[in-house]
């Protein structure tokens, strides 16, 4: 049997970005959802567990690290988080890390370092 | 109304006593810091909108550069030579326009004072190596030598180690642009002391166009290039080197140079050795 696509939920509030990384994500041998509000995000991972989120800091409406706590409290953590954002200062980096990214990407991250990390965040997930 | 009694001659200002000159120079002080207060109220938000615009300028760029690197990477399908070539010129000028954006965005809270510094401890051979590296193709495209010359005893440098990575890539980034082919550019770096306080000196120098000495004052304010043609023939927001400034200065430093017109150019900065 086929073994399930990976789960990739990208939270970022431009449709440009969102969509571009869905096009990426899903010509990779993923499944890919999009959402742009805390609220959404939170919705979509709650009812469909998440491989791999990929979370803009700043979503409509509000803090896109505020996503992570209320998944937390739920039980539905994604197995993996990373933080895209456009801003690299040190407090910022603390900040999505005490939060429970795995790691922090500046925005854009190449293609082809975020294949490479998305393969190992991913290792195991899905394919086993 | 008796227009012939308006007509009448009057002084043009009643004589004051020194009582009422106080009084009307204190009024004339207190609408003046009025004035003040005001241009910088508008001036701190026009460097907020600066922020913002700057930030919002890089989303756009995201979705441009990512769905070019999607196409370059052969992930749609593969391409011709000439296909990649085309989307790699979209890529390369994309980023370009990301680091241009960038440095707006360091200098708008640097002006807005929201640049912190974060020190580490490190080499500033190893800072040096990188950045010669990166700057390799350039210096080589444009027929120059680049010499780095690092004391062998060198103390590690407590500080931003990315920001005195911006600090010296802005100075060897204008060294590059404004020294024509066959010149040689260096950067030399060497322990010293002022006031009393030991400090680490970096020497970026170039056999460029130079700089006449009524503007070097100039150079490192907001906006400017001195010869406004060479604002057209080099590239650049014009705020390479105010953003050094600002932060040579938060690290407690000092920036300055020696050069004149037709006889190159030397910038130096310092780092001062300080403990937490």
């Amino acid at each position: 049997m086929t073994p399930p696509l990976p789960h990739v939920l990208v939270a970022e509030d431009n449709t440009l970005v969102a969509d571009a990384m869905r096009l990426l994500f899903e010509e990779t041998g993923h499944r890919v959802t999009t959402a742009g509000t805390i609220v959404d995000v939170v919705r979509v991972a709650s009812s469909d567990p998440v491989d791999l989120l990929l979370l803009d800091l700043g979503l409509e409406d509000g803090d896109g690290l505020e996503v992570l706590d209320q998944l937390r409290s739920r039980g539905a953590t994604p197995k993996v988080a990373v933080a895209l954002t456009g801003r690299d200062e040190p407090e910022v980096i603390d900040r999505c890390r005490a939060a429970g990214c795995r790691d922090v990407l500046l925005k854009p991250v190449p293609v082809s370092e975020l294949l490479r990390k998305s393969r190992e965040w991913l290792n195991g997930v899905g394919a086993g | 109304m008796n227009r012939a009694d308006a007509s009448a001659p009057q002084p043009l200002t009643q004589p004051m006593n020194s009582e009422g000159r106080v009084l009307a120079l204190e009024a004339q002080l207190k609408q003046a810091l009025q004035h003040i207060a005001d241009l910088e109220a508008r001036d701190a938000l026009k460097t907020q909108f600066l922020a913002n615009i700057s930030h919002d300028l890089r989303t756009p760029l995201t979705a441009v550069i990512t769905h070019a690197e999607i196409l370059r990477d052969g992930i749609l399908g593969p391409l011709g030579d000439r296909q990649r070539e085309s989307i790699t010129g979209i890529i390369n000028g994309g980023r370009q326009l990301l680091d241009q954006v960038g440095e707006i965005l360091t200098y708008a809270r640097g002006a807005a004072n929201q640049l912190t510094i974060t020190r580490t401890t490190f080499e500033f051979a190893d800072v040096l190596a990188q950045l010669s590296a990166l700057n390799d193709a350039l210096v080589s495209k444009k027929g120059l030598t680049l010499a780095t010359e690092v004391q062998a005893d060198l103390a590690p440098l407590h500080a931003d180690r990315e920001k005195v990575s911006h600090i010296v890539g802005n100075l060897l980034g204008n060294a590059i642009d404004f020294t024509p082919a066959g010149g040689r550019v260096w950067v030399r770096a060497f322990a010293s002391e002022y006031e009393g306080v030991e400090e680490c000196v970096v020497e970026v120098g170039d056999t460029g166009i130079g700089i006449s000495a009524e503007h070097h004052d100039l150079v490192f304010r907001e906006f400017a290039q001195v010869d406004a043609s060479a604002s057209r023939r080099h590239h650049g927001t014009g705020l390479g080197l105010t953003i050094a400034r600002k932060l040579v200065e938060l690290h407690g430093g000092r920036i300055w140079l020696e050069s004149e017109l037709g006889g190159g150019s030397r910038f130096y900065f310092t780092i001062p050795y300080v403990t937490d």
